[in-house]
C-alpha cells in the first residue's frame, strides 16, 4: 500500500513539473524554446550524484555487515546512476546544438561528467561479467568506494586541464522566479522518481537472489 | 617481522625474481618501442606537432605498458598458487598490498627510464636539464599508477575475463592522474614556469597519497577467498 501512494505522489509531481515546463514558465529569450531542456538536464545531473553517493554509502556498510541489503543498495544505486548520467550526456549535446553549434566541446563540465560515467559503467561490468557470483558483492564495494573518492579528483583535474574553455554556464546561475520554481518541482519530481525507481529495483534485485537461492536448493536435492 | 619488514621482504622477493628472469622487464620496454613506432605513423610526429601531441603519444605508451605489467604482478602469484601462502603469513595483509605496490612502481620507473632515450630520439629532443624535473613527473605518475594499478591488479586476479577487466577497471580510475602527468609533461617540455607545473604536481602528490592509503585499508577486502 506504502509503495503505491508513493507512485501516486510521484505521478503528481511529474505532472505537476511537465505542466510547469510545457505551459507555465516563459520562454528563455537568447536561447528560445530548447532552454527548456534544463529542467531534465540539470534535476538528472543531481540524481546521477545522489545515485553515485548511495553507490558509496551502500559499498561502505557492505564491507562493514556483510549484509546482502546494503549490495543491492549499491548495484542498483550504481545502475540508476548511470542512467540518469546517460540522461544528462544524451540532454546535454540535444541543448548544445543550437545554443554552441555543435554537439560536443571537450570542455570541463562535459568532460568531468563523461569521465564520471565510465567510471560507474567500469563498475557494471566488473558487476556483471568479472566477478564470480560469490565475489561480486565485496569486488563491486572495493571499487564503489574508489569510485566515490575519485570523483572530486576528476573535476580538480580536469578544471586544471582546460579551465579556459568554459561555456557551459556556471553552477550558480541566477534565474527568473518562475523558472526558478520550476526548477525546485523539477528536481523534486526527479528526486522522487529516483527513490522509486531504486525501491523497485532492489525489491526486484532481492527476489533474484531468492530465486536464484531456492534453485540452488533444489539443484542439490535432486 | 615489523609491517615495512614484510612489504620490503615481499619487494626483495619480487625484484629478484625479475632480475633473474627479467620475462617483464625486456617484452614491456620493447612493447613502449613498438607503441610509440604505432604513434608515429598515425600522426606524423616530427617537427611542431611533436610539443603538442608528444607529451600524449609519450604517457598513452607507458599507460598501455604498465595495464600488461600490472596485469602480471599477480598472475606469477596465481599460477604457482604461491597467493595463499602469501596471504597466510601472520599480520596485516596491507603490507602484502605495500610490497607489490612498490615493486610495480620500480617496475613502471625503470621501463619509463629504459624506453626514454627512445622517445628522444626519434622525436629529435636534445638531452638537457628538462630531463631533471621530468623525472621527477615520471615517479609520481608511476606511484599514481602502482597505487590502484596493484589493487585491481589483486582484484581482477580474482575475475573471470581478468585480462579485459582491468584496462576497464584502471583506465578511467587513472584518467585524473593522466591528465596531469602530461600537461605537466607538456610544460617542462616547453620550459614553462614551476608556478603553472606547481597545481599538476600537487594534483598528482594527492592522487597517489589518496588512493595508496585508501588501498592498504581495502587491499584485505579485494584479495580474501
Amino acid at each position: 500500500m506504502r509503495s503505491t501512494s508513493f507512485s501516486y505522489l510521484l505521478f503528481a509531481t511529474m505532472l505537476i513539473a511537465l505542466g510547469a515546463i510545457f505551459l507555465w514558465v516563459p520562454t528563455e529569450q537568447e536561447m528560445g524554446i530548447i532552454q527548456r531542456i534544463f529542467y531534465f538536464h540539470v534535476p538528472s545531473a543531481i540524481c546521477a550524484f545522489i545515485a553515485f553517493f548511495l553507490v558509496f554509502v551502500g559499498s561502505v556498510q557492505y564491507l562493514r555487515t556483510r549484509e546482502d541489503k546494503w549490495d543491492r543498495l549499491a548495484l542498483c544505486a550504481a545502475e540508476l546512476g548511470v542512467v540518469f548520467g546517460l540522461i544528462v550526456l544524451i540532454s546535454g549535446p540535444l541543448w548544445a546544438k543550437p545554443v554552441w553549434g555543435v554537439y560536443w566541446r571537450w570542455e570541463p563540465r562535459l568532460t568531468s561528467m563523461l569521465i564520471t560515467f565510465t567510471i560507474y559503467a567500469a563498475y557494471l561490468m566488473v558487476r556483471d561479467y568479472g566477478a564470480h557470483s560469490t565475489q561480486a558483492p565485496r569486488l563491486g564495494a572495493v571499487f564503489g568506494i574508489l569510485a566515490f573518492v575519485n570523483v572530486p579528483l576528476v573535476y580538480y583535474s580536469v578544471d586544471l586541464w582546460a579551465a579556459d574553455q568554459q561555456l557551459h554556464p556556471p553552477r550558480n546561475v541566477e534565474l527568473a522566479p518562475a523558472m526558478l520554481y520550476t526548477k525546485w518541482i523539477c528536481y523534486a519530481a526527479f528526486f522522487l522518481l529516483l527513490l522509486r525507481l531504486l525501491a523497485q529495483r532492489m525489491e526486484l534485485a532481492r527476489i533474484e537472489t531468492a530465486v536464484a537461492r531456492l534453485r540452488q536448493k533444489l539443484s542439490d536435492e535432486v | 617481522m615489523s609491517f615495512l619488514g614484510r612489504a620490503l621482504a615481499i619487494l626483495r622477493k619480487d625484484l629478484q625474481a625479475e632480475w633473474r628472469t627479467k620475462e617483464r622487464l625486456s617484452p614491456m620496454v620493447f612493447f613502449v618501442l613498438l607503441v610509440l613506432l604505432v604513434f608515429n605513423f598515425s600522426f606524423e610526429l616530427g617537427g611542431a606537432a611533436l610539443r603538442e601531441i608528444g607529451p600524449g603519444v609519450l604517457w598513452s605508451a607507458y599507460v598501455f605498458a604498465s595495464l600488461l605489467g600490472l596485469g602480471r604482478s599477480f598472475a606469477d602469484e596465481r599460477e604457482n598458487d604461491a597467493l595463499d601462502a602469501l596471504l597466510l603469513a601472520p599480520g596485516d595483509r596491507g603490507a602484502v598490498y605495500l610490497g607489490k605496490m612498490l615493486g610495480n612502481l620500480i617496475f613502471l620507473l625503470a621501463i619509463e627510464l629504459l624506453s626514454l632515450p627512445f622517445f628522444i630520439l626519434f622525436f629529435n629532443l636534445s638531452p638537457g636539464f628538462f630531463l631533471v624535473p621530468l623525472l621527477g613527473i615520471f615517479l609520481l605518475g608511476s606511484a599514481c599508477l602502482a597505487s590502484v594499478g596493484t589493487l585491481f591488479a589483486a582484484m581482477s586476479n580474482n575475475m573471470r575475463l581478468r585480462e579485459l577487466l582491468l584496462p576497464l577497471l584502471l583506465l578511467p580510475m587513472i584518467l585524473p592522474a593522466l591528465i596531469s602527468c602530461i600537461e605537466a609533461t607538456a610544460l617542462i617540455l616547453a620550459n614553462g614556469r614551476f608556478e603553472k607545473l606547481l597545481p599538476h604536481l600537487q594534483m598528482l602528490g594527492v592522487y597517489a597519497v589518496v588512493f595508496t592509503v585508501l588501498s592498504l585499508m581495502l587491499f584485505e577486502y579485494a584479495i580474501e577467498e
